[in-house]
């Protein structure tokens, strides 16, 4: 027993001196959020997400190895809008981390720093399927709310961390301006797509017609998280073929033989975008995602 | 919005010149006419669906200009937001509805035994199984609080209430540590403080049943846990309940025996009235939870589990249980839906159980143990087929052989679940059984389970 008390101190101790070297520890909900975070915070921060790029945040679990992380946290970022809302109150509970409680400074939700499409403007039902009421969730795909995520975060940094504020507010600059730039190429290069109908296979990319001003006229789902039928897809084949669909984009996490069928019948082009940092080994910052995801709407992807 | 209506002009005149074309084909089949209903109908809709898009633009855009909309350089904003959103519904409430059909070559008195489980099917014919109604929400800056009633329809069509838990939890105790208070799961194991909605299969494990009875252990207690600071996730439960009431079997509860012809006995031991007395006679329970993830796609959770008191065969004899528990779970890089998985949880327990006082002459401890394994192949959206093995059996005692908690039992589950979505399920399990009670040494059974879910979001726990 004594031994054991011993040996308790002495890990107590250890991790407080690891704990007050460390940086900012910062731990966010997807791999999105994680690569602002590291260009904005540069040296100064920690970052890790609890999710990996290739999957589904909305489907995620939490996971023992998440609860020692966010106990850790000194800042929580989450996508907000219902997001996470299978998974992460759990593990908020099982954390026990007074910091990045939910109204403490060391919480921030994302979704209320940017405009949200698609909120309910009447009352919702599961009957729709799994919409979410607070609005769409998938507002990363978007570079613009990239430059407000940017933002928000440089400022909660500054705030935790007054001591390194001007190095944020100056890695924030150089973000910002990279990614103007980059806006700019992107939707020359895009100017085609403009006004041009296209099918997606879930409702998460409606940010990213918004910013290249392409249309998603229908959806593979009928409805959100509702996997189709062989006589949804029929009546897909039909509009494809009578708008003249040219264009169907998808997540690479998706089963990808409605898409394959579609391409069949109609050779609709298949672009499986990565919708998120990481979803691809050599997608590492937010400035890669959205180059790849460019290239892949400008020529054919892979079916 | 005035602009709203103006930006629906130019739809409504577009709506109204597809229709007005319409009677210029009314020369041509009705088949044909049909054809071309629907597909103006589709095209509408998706003009609808466009405009309304742009409406939506529009409006965020307008926001902007207004500046209601938050501005993206300041932050502070989004902190007051957040307390004022989540103040507008802070109760969660959510309600599952279990139910079951079953068929067996055993009869219900048989079957009775068979599905100790107090939430499991055991009739031929239906089974209202659990209906659950979950209560939650954080009380104040300190604490959570979580209550789940369970109504049941019993045997005899009478509707019974149970409290099953209500409890608190504290948020921000320091040093790692959390403390939990009410009527609760004990935290033994990874199964037994599991829901019955939340199970891969529509019984209860047979161990689970013979040593923790059919609701499961639950009683009224406290324990703190503690998030050890080790580099993988490491964390010490201990807690202390009463021992005594129905859903405290293997410890004070009455007429929890196996004997069909008398149940106030244990391995032919007579069970004594024995209330709690003194703080001696609390349960103590002790769990150590260690979760490992290999890789990105392989993780593993580990626990021990341990439990102390006194049990009703005299009055200074005591049971302890130990257990120990694994749970493996697979998911490739690309998942949909949570989709696909392979998923692998055993159990084995022991109990010792002891029995008669020590001026008994017959006085010995009984030994009993039991294991459970179980594998689940989620192998497409909303499918997913497992497989369970079970055995038990007992040491000590008079003969164990028409004990229906003392037999020895193989169980073997297969079964398949449909989750139309997150929230509804349909279960096909086939159970074959043996068990030295029954009259043919096996039994083979059938059940189909429904269950929906209404209120707030499930949680996907790992």
């Amino acid at each position: 027993m004594k031994h054991f008390m011993t040996y308790t101190l002495w890990f107590l101790l250890l991790s407080a001196a690891v704990n007050s070297q460390a940086a900012l520890r910062v731990v966010t909900t997807t791999e999105d959020i994680a690569a602002i975070t590291r260009a904005v915070g540069g040296a100064f921060v920690e970052v890790a997400s609890l999710t990996p790029g290739t999957r589904d945040p909305h489907f995620a679990e939490a996971k023992p190895s998440m609860i020692r992380k966010v106990y850790q946290a000194d800042l929580l970022i989450i996508v907000g809008a219902d997001m996470e809302i299978g998974w992460l109150p759990p593990l908020m509970q099982s954390a026990r981390n007074e910091r990045v409680q939910n109204g403490n400074q060391g919480y921030l939700d994302l979704s209320l720093v940017v405009p949200l499409l698609e909120k309910s403007h009447g009352p919702v039902s599961r009957a729709m399927g799994d919409v979410h009421a607070k609005g769409n969730p998938h507002y990363w795909l978007d570079p613009r709310n990239g430059l407000r995520m940017g933002r928000a975060i440089a400022t909660r940094l500054g705030e935790l961390d007054p001591k390194h504020r001007d190095n944020y507010q100056a890695q924030l600059t150089a973000f910002e301006q990279a990614l103007e730039q980059k806006i700019t190429g992107w939707q020359a290069t895009l100017a085609s797509l403009q006004g041009q109908p296209v099918i997606a296979y879930h409702r998460s990319f409606i940010y990213l017609a918004d910013v290249f001003g392409f249309n998603i006229t229908d959806e593979v789902e009928p409805k959100p998280g509702i996997s189709p039928s062989a006589s949804h897809l029929s009546q897909l084949v039909q509009r494809i073929k009578s708008d003249q669909i040219r264009l169907l984009i998808m997540e690479p996490y998706y089963e990808q033989r409605s898409a394959r069928y579609l391409n069949d019948q109609t050779g609709i082009r298949i672009a499986v975008l990565p919708q998120s940092v990481g979803s691809l080994p050599e997608i590492k910052t937010y400035l890669d995602l959205f180059d790849r995801i460019v290239a892949m709407l400008a020529q054919p992807g892979e079916a | 919005m005035f602009s709203h209506v103006y930006r629906l002009v130019p739809l409504a005149v577009i709506i109204g010149i597809l229709t007005t074309s319409l009677p210029a084909r009314a020369e041509e089949n009705s088949q044909a006419l049909r054809q071309e209903l629907t597909e103006l109908k589709e095209q509408t809709r998706q003009m609808q669906r466009r405009y309304q898009s742009q409406l939506d633009r529009l409006e965020q855009r307008l926001k902007q200009l207004e500046g209601k909309d938050v501005p993206a350089t300041d932050d502070s904003l989004a902190r007051t937001q957040t307390s004022s959103k989540d103040s507008g519904n802070p109760l969660q409430i959510g309600l599952s509805g279990l139910f079951a059909a079953g068929g067996s070559n055993a009869d219900n008195d048989e079957l009775e035994g068979l599905q100790a489980g107090g939430h499991d099917p055991n009739r031929n014919g239906f089974t209202v199984q659990n209906v659950e109604l979950s209560l939650g929400a954080t009380v104040d800056p300190y604490f959570d609080a979580k209550a789940n009633i369970i109504f049941l329809i019993d045997s005899e069509g009478e509707t019974v209430v149970e409290l099953e838990e209500a409890f608190m939890t504290t948020r921000n105790l320091p040093w790692g540590l959390q403390v939990k208070g009410g009527q609760y799961f004990t935290e033994f194991g990874r199964q037994n403080p599991q829901h019955p909605h939340t199970w891969a299969f529509v019984d209860q494990p047979l161990v689970l049943s013979r040593f923790f009875g059919g609701d499961g252990l639950r009683s009224q207690g406290a324990r703190v846990s503690w998030l050890a600071p080790t580099p993988w996730y490491s964390e010490l439960y201990l807690g202390a309940q009463n021992a005594n009431g129905e859903t405290v079997t293997s410890f004070l509860a009455e007429g929890a025996g196996g004997d069909p012809t008398d149940p106030e006995t244990i391995g032919g031991h007579p069970l004594t009235d024995r209330d709690g007395r003194e703080q001696s006679d609390l349960l103590y329970s002790a769990r150590w939870l260690n979760g490992f993830d290999f890789s990105d796609t392989l993780s593993m959770n580990m626990g021990f589990s341990g439990l102390i008191g006194p049990n009703a065969s005299s009055r200074s004899t005591e049971t302890s249980i130990i257990g120990t528990d694994v749970y493996l779970k697979w998911q490739p890089a690309y998942v949909q839906r949570g989709f696909p998985f392979v998923s692998w949880h055993t159990e084995i327990l022991q109990r010792r159980y002891e029995a008669g006082n020590s001026s008994d002459p017959s006085q010995e401890t009984l030994k009993d143990w039991g294991l459970f394994s179980q594998a689940l192949w989620g192998f497409q959206p909303g499918w997913v087929v497992g497989l369970r093995a079970e055995f038990a059996e007992a040491d000590g005692g008079a003969s164990t052989d028409d004990d229906l908690f003392r037999d020895r039992r193989k169980r073997l589950s297969p079964n398949l679940t449909w989750y139309p979505s997150e929230y509804s399920k349909l279960r096909l399990q086939y159970n074959r059984d043996w068990a030295e009670h029954l009259d043919d040494g096996n039994a083979d059974s059938l059940f189909l389970q429904l269950e929906f879910n209404l209120g707030n979001h499930a949680a996907h726990t790992f």
